[in-house]
């Protein structure tokens, strides 16, 4: 990330003629990690390409934001614990024919944080794997967005939202966020949830999806309970009986680590995939 | 590499000079505590942000001691602080070079950044003022950037350590420090082995064994190897690499787990997680507070963001392509509602007052241009009419009792008019698609009315239909709009000739012209059958013959008869143009058609009987 960093500056240093014309700005921002105490960031992002990593550098955080200067501003903004990321809009709109900007953050690893990633037409790729999460709200509208969690979580989370609006939405390593709790707020799109990781606690997942298709993709040995409450929704519960009103894995009863499923959904397919 | 004392007395000898290097490190900056006080100091970059643009590049960094400094190249002029220190030529020497120190300052942090700020001199072939210039950025860089011995900073506490036994300065530690005094559950009940280490990392290899507690403050502790003991770690990082053990418990206080990938046997502890848990429900309503706030200032940005220039009126939200769908489905419905409202007038119509409906269908077929230009000169004349008329009326004394209907009335007849009209339209434009080759208009029944209206008013607004169906997808707004305009031209010309059609027939009740005859219709009427269906039918069924037998003509009973030919005849020609093998018509029926008809009828004839 951090030669990608250079490079993309390097590019834009080397070539300032080719910028006449455009309002493209690279900015790169940073900031030395004072304390380990936790820390609650907002990051805020329009359009555009979106990464989030996890660093050890000493850093508080590091972030690479290419925008069109006209219609943007960058936002960084440490008041006490609180850490503002991102870019918000100065113009009124956004020339959709422009969209190539994008924001790079990188966090620093284990430092307790509360996330809040808030972030509308982009693409986004993050991954949430080395920081410490305590907390976690993601909300997307139209968006293609894939959400990692590579590395067990360190802390403990009480619950973490996601939000999507009408979005290609994936998330894989659900169990090592260490969540008691995950909610997927989904309006129409295709969802993609995979409930591998190191769960190490069991879990409730609600899900509470709209127009679309989900796949629920399932690690053997999981215990998984599932209760749907839809409407014209078809469910593919391959590998999963039904007892009463609820479906459960064949080993509900014996597997070390439960997740119980809460299934809210209208028009549209759910499907459950079992992966070793 | 790891210097682990075994025995306390052991690490009393050694942790005097640590300690008390560490204790003031513990209140100092960080980028003092791994300062020597013989080298030249560099301040600590606390924070950095370079910033390029075509017209800017520009430098600000925030300093440790509240210091910053800003050099910014902006529209041919350089700035240090906001003051200006000289000019630039844009894509000269002296730009290219402050670029490329920004460069490389992109990928630095704290101390390199500094040394590389503080190390970049005035280039060696720059002459001139850009060298002047230069020279000045150069002192001022350094001179921010190189901090006086005397900056100690004036906050730090003098820590005093004194000895009474060998635990005193552990307790000196705990004691003197208000952030860790809340710590000392955190050496209760280990063992007596400690091995202290304050303000430097710590590293147990892969393959070493350490026995006894290990506790590591202000500091970073990687593990790859074995600890047989308790491990605690106070305001550093803790990083436990795959294979690593810990035989006791691992108790953290204001650190960081970088990684957790090893084997604790007696679990994580946070000590401070009491602290934590009084604190929660204060930062949880600070959290509430802030997130409302912020969310709502980001949604509503967000929105400002993506919205688009080319809706002025209702912009273009995040649900823009849903809106989009919500709107193009929403479109077709309206649009097959009005046909439907249509259709049920025009059936009423069609019930009530056929022949009227007739008659102004007949003229709208044959005279499609002078209607149009009557219903023209009609939709000009309608509103001086109804104020002339109202005047007429008022004046008229006698007649000011008609005025009163005549202000309303005269604006629905009107109206009525129009849809008396286009309904006309309708049913002609339903016959048309009927005897069309068009898919999907295989179930119109021509002798219908009812059909023929619903299908004539699908076709005459399927041009509005299908530009909403477009308009669901994005960049084809143009061609939705050229079908939306294509409708709207159909519309006005139906409306335009319906009305003037109905004008002309004075709502059909004067005939222009005379329906001409047509055998299909006649048939499908008198049996209520479809023709097309039925001859399908029967030459799928083997039953022989052609739909109008051989060289017969579908028209030949029609021409034979006149535009007022009797029934009797048309429907012998009729049941003679189907031929004689159809089995439906039988081949003696045609004799009596025969008879009245003109040659056609003859070749008609001819042909359902060979």
């Amino acid at each position: 990330m951090r030669s990608l960093i250079a490079l993309a500056a390097a590019a834009a240093l080397g070539l300032p003629s080719l910028a006449q014309g455009q309002s493209w700005r690279d900015v790169t921002m940073s900031r030395q990690l004072e304390s380990n105490d936790p820390v609650r960031v907002y990051v805020e992002y329009g359009a555009g390409r979106f990464t989030v990593r996890s660093m050890d550098e000493g850093l508080l955080y590091r972030m690479h934001l290419r925008y069109d200067e006209e219609r943007f501003e960058p936002v960084s903004d440490l008041s006490g614990n609180v850490l503002r990321l991102g870019a918000e809009s100065v113009g009124r709109g956004v020339d959709f024919d422009k969209h190539s900007g994008e924001l790079e953050i990188e966090l620093a690893r284990g430092i307790p944080m509360d996330l809040d990633l808030e972030f509308g037409a982009v693409r986004a790729d993050i991954d949430l794997g080395g920081l410490a999460l305590t907390d976690l709200d993601l909300s997307t509208g139209a968006s293609e967005s894939t959400v990692d969690v590579s590395e067990p979580n360190p802390s403990t989370m009480g619950s973490a939202r996601f939000e999507v609006g009408a979005a290609e939405f994936t998330a894989r390593g659900l169990g090592n966020l260490n969540a008691e709790r995950i909610e997927v707020d989904a309006g129409v799109g295709e969802l993609t949830l995979w409930l591998d990781g190191r769960w190490q606690r069991d879990a409730a997942l609600a899900l509470n999806m709209g127009l679309g298709s989900l796949e629920l993709r399932i690690p053997e040995g999981l215990g998984v309970r599932l209760r749907k409450d839809s409407f014209l929704t078809s469910l593919d519960s391959e590998g999963l009986v039904k007892r009463g009103d609820a479906y459960y894995s064949l080993d509900w009863e014996d597997a070390s680590r439960k997740v119980t499923i809460d299934l809210d959904a209208a028009f549209g397919s759910v499907s459950v995939v079992w992966i070793r | 590499m790891l210097m682990l004392p075994r025995r306390r007395t052991r690490w009393l000898s050694e942790a005097l000079p640590l300690a008390s290097f560490g204790l003031a490190g513990l209140f100092g900056p960080p980028g003092a505590r791994a300062q020597s006080p013989a080298t030249p100091q560099l301040r600590e970059v606390v924070s950095k942000e370079v910033s390029v643009g075509s017209a800017e590049a520009a430098l600000r960094l925030d300093l440790a001691g509240g210091a910053d400094l800003e050099v910014s190249f902006e529209n041919g002029v350089v700035l240090v602080d906001g003051e200006p220190v000289g000019g630039f030529q844009p894509g000269g020497e002296l730009e290219r070079a402050w670029r490329e120190l920004l460069g490389s300052a992109v990928a630095l942090e704290n101390g390199p950044l500094a040394r590389a700020l503080v190390d970049w001199t005035v280039p060696a072939d720059m002459s001139g003022e850009d060298a002047d210039v230069a020279s000045r950025i150069d002192g001022a860089l350094e001179e921010a950037l190189t901090a006086d011995e005397a900056q100690a900073d004036p906050t730090e506490p003098s820590v005093s350590v004194s000895l009474g036994d060998e635990d005193a300065l552990l307790r000196v530690l705990l004691g003197s420090l208000d952030r860790f005094g809340v710590l000392e559950d955190a050496f209760e009940g280990l063992g007596p082995d400690f091995q202290v280490h304050v303000d430097e990392d710590v590293e147990v290899p892969a393959g070493s064994v350490v026995e006894g507690t290990l506790v590591v403050i202000e500091g970073d502790l990687t593990v790859a190897g074995e600890i047989m003991g308790d491990v605690v770690v106070i305001g550093g990082s803790l990083e436990l690499l795959e294979g690593s053990e810990v035989s006791g418990q691992v108790r953290f206080a204001d650190a960081r787990i970088v990684r957790n990938q090893g084997v604790v046997a007696g679990g994580l502890v946070d000590v401070l997680e009491d602290e934590r848990e009084r604190e929660a429900d204060l930062r949880s309503r600070l959290r509430s507070e802030v997130r409302d706030e912020v969310r709502s200032e980001l949604r509503r940005e967000i929105r400002d963001v993506t919205r688009m220039e080319f809706d002025d009126r209702d912009g273009f939200s995040l649900m823009a392509p849903f809106a989009a769908v919500a709107r193009g489905v929403g479109g077709v419905l309206e649009n097959l509602i009005v046909v439907l409202v249509l259709g049920l007038i025009g059936a009423a119509a069609v019930a009530f007052a056929g022949e009227n409906v007739d008659a102004i269908a007949e003229t709208a077929r044959r005279a499609p241009g002078r209607s149009a230009m009557v219903g023209i000169a009609g939709t000009f004349l309608l509103i001086p009419t109804w104020i002339l008329g109202a005047v007429a009326l008022v004046v008229s004394i006698v007649g000011i009792p008609v005025a009163v209907a005549w202000l309303p009335l005269f604006p629905m007849a009107a109206a009525a008019a129009g849809v008396l009209g286009y309904v006309a339209i309708a049913r002609n434009t339903g016959e048309w698609l009927a005897d069309s080759d068009y898919p999907w208009t295989g179930w119109i029944r021509k002798s219908n009315g009812v059909f023929t209206i619903f299908a004539g008013l699908l076709g005459l607004v399927f041009a509005f239909m299908a530009a909403n169906v477009i308009s669901i997808a994005p960049f084809l707004r143009f061609l939705s709009a050229l079908l939306t305009f294509a409708g709207v031209l159909i519309t006005l010309a139906a409306v335009q000739i319906g009305f003037g059609a109905v004008l002309l027939t004075r709502g059909g009740r004067r005939r222009e012209y005379w329906r001409s005859y047509d055998p299909d219709e006649a048939w499908e009427a008198a049996m209520n059958v479809d023709v097309d269906v039925d001859v399908e039918q029967a030459a799928r069924g083997g039953t022989g013959g052609g739909r109008r037998g051989a060289g017969g003509t579908r028209r030949g009973g029609g021409s034979g008869t006149g535009d007022k030919g009797s029934g009797t005849g048309d429907k012998g020609s009729s049941t003679g143009d189907k031929g004689s093998g159809t089995g439906r018509t039988g081949s003696g029926a045609g004799g009596a058609g025969a008879g009245t008809g003109g040659p056609e009828a003859a070749a008609g004839e001819e042909g359902d009987h060979a």
